[in-house]
Formats: C-alpha cells, sequence, structure tokens
C-alpha cells in the first residue's frame, strides 16, 4: 500500500515537471532525432539533461542526443561538421565564431511562432538593450543567449593580507597596481614561479588586453569595420606591458603555467589573483566548498590604466544556442522549442551553474542581486561593450593571441608584432567575400 | 598444328581468367584507395584554384593561380617550411643513431632482447594526444624536465622554459617525438640485422674479426638497404607530424617557431576557413611525400640501387 502510495507521489511530481515541457505539435507519429552540440561545463550539462529528459518525456517521439565538446574544440568540431553538411541541429558558439554561421546561412533566424511570440520585437523586449545585436541581422534574430559575460578580478583576500596588505584598502585597481602587488606576492625557486601574485587568462585575449589597449584610446578593427589597429602608442604599451609582465621581463606569470583560475580556486597559495566571469563562482563551489563559504576570496572591478584616457571595462563575449539551416523544418521547430524550454530557466542555471542570460527578469530578480558580488560585475557591465564580432571575427582573434604571446614568451619586439598583426588583420578585412 | 594453336589458346584463356580474378581481388584496393586517397586528391588540386571557404554555400569561384600566388609569396608558408624542415632534420640524427645504436646492443643480446624490444616500442602505441599531453605537464616550469635538467647540469632553479622559449619548444617537439619513434624503428634494424645470414658472421669470426670489426666491416654495410628505408620513413612520417605542435600551441607556446605545414594547413583551413590556400599548402606536402615515398619504394625494391 505504502509503495503504490509512494508511486502515485512520483508519479503526480514527474507530471507536474513534465507539464512544464512544451509539446511539439506536428510531430505525430513520426520519430525526430534532434543533436545538440553544446561546450562542455560539467555543472550546466547535469542541468540541461534534465530539462532535455523532461522535454522527452512530454515529446515521446523526440529523441534528443546531448553532446558535449571541450570549449576549445567545438568550433572546429562544428566547421568541419558543417563543412560535410553534417552539423547538428542546435548547437551554441561563442559571438566572435557566430558570425560565419550566420553570414554563411548556416543558421535559420529565431521561429518566432513556435516560441508563442509575434515577432523579434517582442523577444528583444525580454533581453537587457544591445545584448542580441550579436546576433541580429536586419530585423532577424538567429540565436538566443545561453550566457554573456564579462570578466572582473577574483582576489584571494589571505594571501594579499599575508604579503602585507589590506584587501580592502589595497586591492588593485590599475594594470600598474597589478604589477606592483604581483612583484610582492610572487615567489620564486631560482627563474621558476611557486607562488604567482596575479595571472592573465590566456584564451581571452579580446576580452581583456582590448580593453587595456580602448582605455589608452587605441581599437583593434576601425568603427566602420575596415581599418585594422587604431592607436600605435595604445597598441605598443600595452604590448609592452604584456612583455614586461612575462617570463621574459618581470617573470610573473607565463601562458604555460596551469590556468590560473583553476589554481585559484584550489586554494593552495599558488595564484593570488585571476581574472574569471561571474560562472567561476559556481565551480569555486564544486571545487572547493570550503574556500566558497569563506571570507577569503572577492571579486573586484576590472582594473584601468592609471593614465586612461576612458573607462572601458572587459569586454562581454558569451554563446548562443542556434539551430541548423539544414535540419527538416519540423526539426527546426522542435529545436527553438527546446532551446526556449531550456533557456526559460534562466534562475536554474544561474543558480546552480552561475551563467548569466542576459534577460531583464533575471537581472532584476532577488536570486541574481542576492548572488556574491553581482553587483561588481553588473556595475562593470553597464560599461562593457561586446567583443569584436565582424568579418573574420575568429580569424582575428587567433591572429591578436599569436602577437601577444610572440611578444610575451618569444621575445619579439612589440613594434614587429604589431606591424606583422596589422599587416595580416587587415589582409582578413580586406578579404572578398 | 592445330593441337598447338589450341594449347596456345587454352593458354591464353586460363591467363585470362587469372587476369579476371587477379582484377577481382585488387577491386577492392582499387576503389578504396580511389575513394580515400584519389579523389581527396583530384579535390584538393580542383579546390586548389577556386575560392573556397569551409562554411560557406556559395558554388566556389574559380581564382586561377591567385591562391598559388598567395600562398608562396606569404612568410607565414614560408616559416611552415623552415619549420618542418628543421624539426625533420633535428629528428633524423638521434631517431636514426639512436635505433640503430639500440638494435645493435638489442641483437647483440642472448637474453632479454624480446623484452627490450617491448619497452623500447611501447611509447609508439600510445596515441600521440596523449603522449603530447602527458609531455606538456613534465614540460610545465615546475615539472620533472627543469628537475632533470637542473640535477644533470647541475643548476639551480634556472626553467629552461621548454614551451616557451623559441629555440626550446622546436627542441621539446623533437624530443616527444624521438621518445615515441625511436621504438619502432629499433625494431626495423633489428629485423634487418636478424636478416644477415649467421654463416656470414660466423665465417668472419672464424677469420678472426672482432666484435667491432664485424660491426664496420659486416654488419653495417649489409644493413645499408634497411638504412635506407629507415631514413625515408623517418623523414616521411617527422613531415606528417602535427599533434605535438597543435596541443604545445594550446598551452601557450608560441605558434611561429613550431608552426610545422600540417599545423599551418589545419589551421588555414579550419581557422581562416580558406580551403583553397590550405589545398595549395596540402600539394606542396604531397608533392614531397610523393617524392620521398618513390625514394623509400627504390629503396624497399633493391637496396642495391641506392648502394
Amino acid at each position: 500500500m505504502r509503495r503504490i502510495a509512494g508511486m502515485a507521489v512520483l508519479l503526480l511530481v514527474s507530471a507536474t515537471l513534465f507539464a512544464q515541457a512544451p509539446v511539439v505539435p506536428g510531430v505525430g507519429s513520426r520519430k525526430i532525432t534532434i543533436n545538440l552540440w553544446t561546450h562542455d561545463d560539467p555543472n550546466r550539462s547535469v542541468l540541461e539533461k534534465q530539462f532535455i529528459a523532461e522535454f522527452m518525456a512530454a515529446n515521446p517521439n523526440i529523441t534528443v542526443n546531448y553532446n558535449t565538446y571541450p570549449s576549445n574544440r567545438i568550433f572546429e568540431a562544428l566547421t568541419t561538421a558543417f563543412a560535410a553538411n553534417q552539423g547538428p541541429d542546435i548547437f551554441n558558439v561563442s559571438i566572435g565564431n557566430a558570425v560565419s554561421f550566420i553570414d554563411n546561412g548556416r543558421v535559420v533566424p529565431v521561429d518566432y511562432k513556435a516560441l508563442g511570440l509575434k515577432g523579434p520585437e517582442e523577444l528583444e523586449a525580454e533581453y537587457l538593450p544591445g545584448t542580441l545585436d550579436a546576433v541580429k541581422r536586419g530585423s532577424d534574430i538567429y540565436g538566443l543567449p545561453l550566457e554573456l559575460t564579462n570578466m572582473c578580478l577574483y582576489v584571494n583576500r589571505k594571501m594579499l593580507r599575508e604579503a602585507g596588505f589590506d584587501p580592502d584598502r589595497d586591492y588593485p585597481r590599475t594594470w600598474e597596481d597589478l604589477v606592483r602587488l604581483s612583484e610582492k606576492i610572487v615567489q620564486r625557486n631560482g627563474q621558476i614561479i611557486t607562488r604567482r601574485g596575479f595571472d592573465f587568462r590566456y584564451d581571452a585575449y579580446p576580452n581583456i588586453f582590448i580593453p587595456m589597449v580602448e582605455q589608452l584610446g587605441g581599437e583593434y578593427v576601425s568603427r566602420d569595420g575596415k581599418k585594422a589597429i587604431i592607436g600605435d602608442e595604445a597598441w605598443l604599451r600595452a604590448l609592452q606591458w604584456m612583455k614586461d609582465f612575462g617570463p621574459t621581463g618581470r617573470n610573473l606569470g607565463s601562458p604555460t603555467y596551469t590556468a590560473a583560475r583553476t589554481a585559484f580556486d584550489k586554494n593552495n597559495g599558488e595564484v593570488a589573483m585571476s581574472f574569471s566571469g561571474l560562472y567561476q563562482e559556481a565551480r569555486m563551489k564544486a571545487a572547493n566548498p570550503d574556500f566558497f563559504n569563506s571570507k577569503d576570496w572577492m571579486v573586484v572591478p576590472f582594473p584601468q590604466w592609471k593614465d586612461a584616457k576612458k573607462k572601458v571595462t572587459a569586454n562581454y563575449s558569451g554563446h548562443y544556442y542556434m539551430v541548423n539551416a539544414q535540419s527538416d523544418k519540423l526539426r527546426q521547430q522542435a529545436a527553438w522549442m527546446l532551446i526556449k524550454f531550456m533557456l526559460s530557466h534562466g534562475d536554474q542555471y544561474l543558480e546552480k551553474v552561475a551563467i548569466l542570460q542576459p534577460t531583464r527578469k533575471l537581472v532584476d530578480s532577488p536570486i541574481f542581486k542576492s548572488f556574491p558580488y553581482s553587483d561588481v560585475f553588473a556595475r562593470d557591465f553597464e560599461n562593457a561593450r561586446i567583443v569584436y564580432v565582424g568579418k573574420g571575427s575568429a580569424r582575428l582573434s587567433t591572429l591578436l593571441s599569436e602577437a601577444i604571446q610572440s611578444v610575451m614568451v618569444g621575445g619579439v619586439d612589440p613594434k614587429v608584432a604589431l606591424e606583422k598583426l596589422r599587416k595580416e588583420a587587415q589582409a582578413v578585412l580586406d578579404t572578398e567575400d | 598444328m592445330s593441337e598447338a594453336v589450341s594449347k596456345r589458346r587454352s593458354g591464353s584463356t586460363l591467363q585470362a581468367r587469372t587476369h579476371r580474378w587477379g582484377w577481382v581481388f585488387v577491386m577492392p584496393g582499387i576503389l578504396f584507395f580511389t575513394a580515400f586517397s584519389l579523389y581527396p586528391i583530384l579535390n584538393a588540386i580542383w579546390t586548389s584554384f577556386h575560392n573556397k571557404k569551409l562554411l560557406s554555400l556559395k558554388p566556389p569561384r574559380f581564382v586561377g593561380f591567385q591562391n598559388y600566388v598567395q600562398v608562396f609569396s606569404s612568410s607565414d608558408f614560408w616559416n611552415s617550411v623552415r619549420a618542418s624542415a628543421v624539426f625533420c632534420l633535428g629528428v633524423f640524427v638521434p631517431v636514426f643513431c639512436g635505433s640503430l645504436l639500440l638494435a645493435v646492443l638489442i641483437a647483440s643480446r642472448r637474453k632479454a632482447g624480446r623484452f627490450y624490444q617491448l619497452a623500447l616500442y611501447s611509447p609508439a602505441i600510445l596515441s600521440s594526444v596523449v603522449t603530447a599531453s602527458v609531455w606538456v605537464l613534465l614540460f610545465d616550469p615546475r615539472g620533472l624536465a627543469n628537475q632533470f635538467a637542473n640535477a644533470l647540469l647541475r643548476t639551480s632553479g634556472v626553467d629552461y622554459r621548454w614551451l616557451s622559449d623559441p629555440v626550446m619548444v622546436q627542441i621539446s617537439t623533437i624530443i616527444v617525438y624521438v621518445w615515441k619513434t625511436i621504438g619502432y624503428y629499433t625494431i626495423l634494424f633489428v629485423t634487418g640485422i636478424g636478416k644477415i645470414p649467421a654463416t656470414v658472421i660466423e665465417a668472419s669470426m672464424i677469420d678472426g674479426a672482432n666484435a667491432w670489426q664485424r660491426l664496420t666491416r659486416i654488419i653495417l654495410p649489409l644493413l645499408k638497404p634497411t638504412m635506407a628505408l629507415v631514413s625515408v620513413m623517418i623523414f616521411i612520417s617527422s613531415l606528417k607530424t602535427f599533434s605535438t605542435q597543435y596541443l604545445f600551441t594550446q598551452r601557450g607556446a608560441p605558434l611561429a617557431p613550431i608552426n610545422v605545414l600540417t599545423l599551418s594547413i589545419y589551421r588555414t583551413a579550419l581557422s581562416d576557413q580558406n580551403l583553397g590556400k590550405a589545398s595549395v599548402m596540402s600539394l606542396f606536402l604531397f608533392a614531397v611525400l610523393l617524392f620521398l615515398s618513390w625514394i623509400q619504394i627504390r629503396a624497399g625494391g633493391s637496396g642495391e640501387d641506392l648502394e
């Protein structure tokens, strides 16, 4: 009797949960398989698999295959699959790489009708201003944001105190401060760094390095998208800063050490300061709950130059879910409904994965406001610009990375590296479509 | 007369039948080669004359020799040729000499020869990605490579910058490759030494030749065909190296010093999405490999030709 009652409660709970998932009209007895590719994030995968299970329960003839790829490989996997016309029905890709898919006609605009919306205006009204611009062409919107991320500085308060600083008063506000604090905190065994004061996000130059240049009045690509490298002086100063910071300069950090954000979460005295997004809080919580729950860390705004010409915070980037233009209409409709269903749980994405969908509802919600240091991220976001998302953005990002690393670890003179970057970046902008 | 004609006829029928069966047996191989080798080669030739983008759905536009001109006038391409050449030559000397030396040592041992062969060959069965990942950890500034180098050179706390210095990163890729492949070539040399008739060695011993004389006067001269084969194989396989360079650059190593041709092709096709230029580079690499393969076939067919 108790077992029957238990089953009944389970069914009732399941029915309540599954009732939230939409039923795709027109599927009938057809068996549909939807392939979804996304970059890996263990916390998010658990959540999304749960949403997919609910969606499949509401649509028994639809099977969703959920596949994850390392974040630095998914673009290559996607381009290879799409080149062979074997792309997945749903995928998420970073803003910088989304351009190639949209401009080559590989993805379809949002199916507003399937989402129960009157048109793009109604969809845009749900999001913060400008956050859909990267995936907008004319009046059509080609993707829904899974997350938008700006980066701030995570600081280990304990390590700052141990180095003789008062973290609340002395936390780094400028790039010059970062070097000064790092010099005090760094420990080496000869030339080998055993403790870093600060280290970069070497996979995020468009987010972090470009704002350094922009603070000094430079730009990577002119506003009209025609000229590469504006403001040589700003570029040379920022490149010289990187050279001085790296192993051929003051030897404060290098891309060949363990990623700073991963080491930061461990709180083992390896790194005192590191850049990352809000999502790092969920990763820290999973990796080191004691540290997360302690008062030994904090998040502070993105640094500026002492003599910055304008305030520029870290450029934001993120990922958009998109739908393959080569899938048939019914699968496209089902795909958009699944995406919308998953993303309708923005509060859970924030609470469990610490990723922020830029909807007005979520940003104004108590859950976001109660999130540790969400106010720091939100204030920086107000001054943030999106990473460059124009012509050849993926290639320009690669060229930028090569230029900086040639200066920082390869010992190349900043002037030489800048000239090479200018020539190659200009060639990308000048290339015919 | 008619009997002779009949015999000749039945002979030619038998020959025709044998030929027919021959075609049947080689057909799977021909089909496989056509689908997976010939078609891609022809497609690459066609693509090299077109402006073809990886994700574009538009029909590719014919651009004549534009891709060839752009590639051959690009300093990045010639840097890749340099990187590949340095890697090949850097790998050749230690792999060739090392594997030959190890093979002679193994062949001279009566006991545990198989064990040494197995131990030396074991890195070859590891996936290249796994190998590179393990070595990335060893080359970490706080990793074993620095500790070992400091102990060996009696220095303290020196960072040899295995992954960041432009020269050291080239040496690092060579070390990984040598470690992974030396066992394979050792086994080829052991096999070559095993083919030398025991009677020749015995005769030299009866004539009073010592171990050094046997090695330099008997074994090495008779091993020349194997040496020629191994030399060409090392060049061909080292030209196709990719995983180590790819993974090292993913972990922060500077690209230019180790941007070998295969990596450059991969990046041109996937990052730049320019299949036209990538095809030109592929055809260049193909031509080099074809030339080396021709030498290999000659070496394999008749060792004397190369002596």
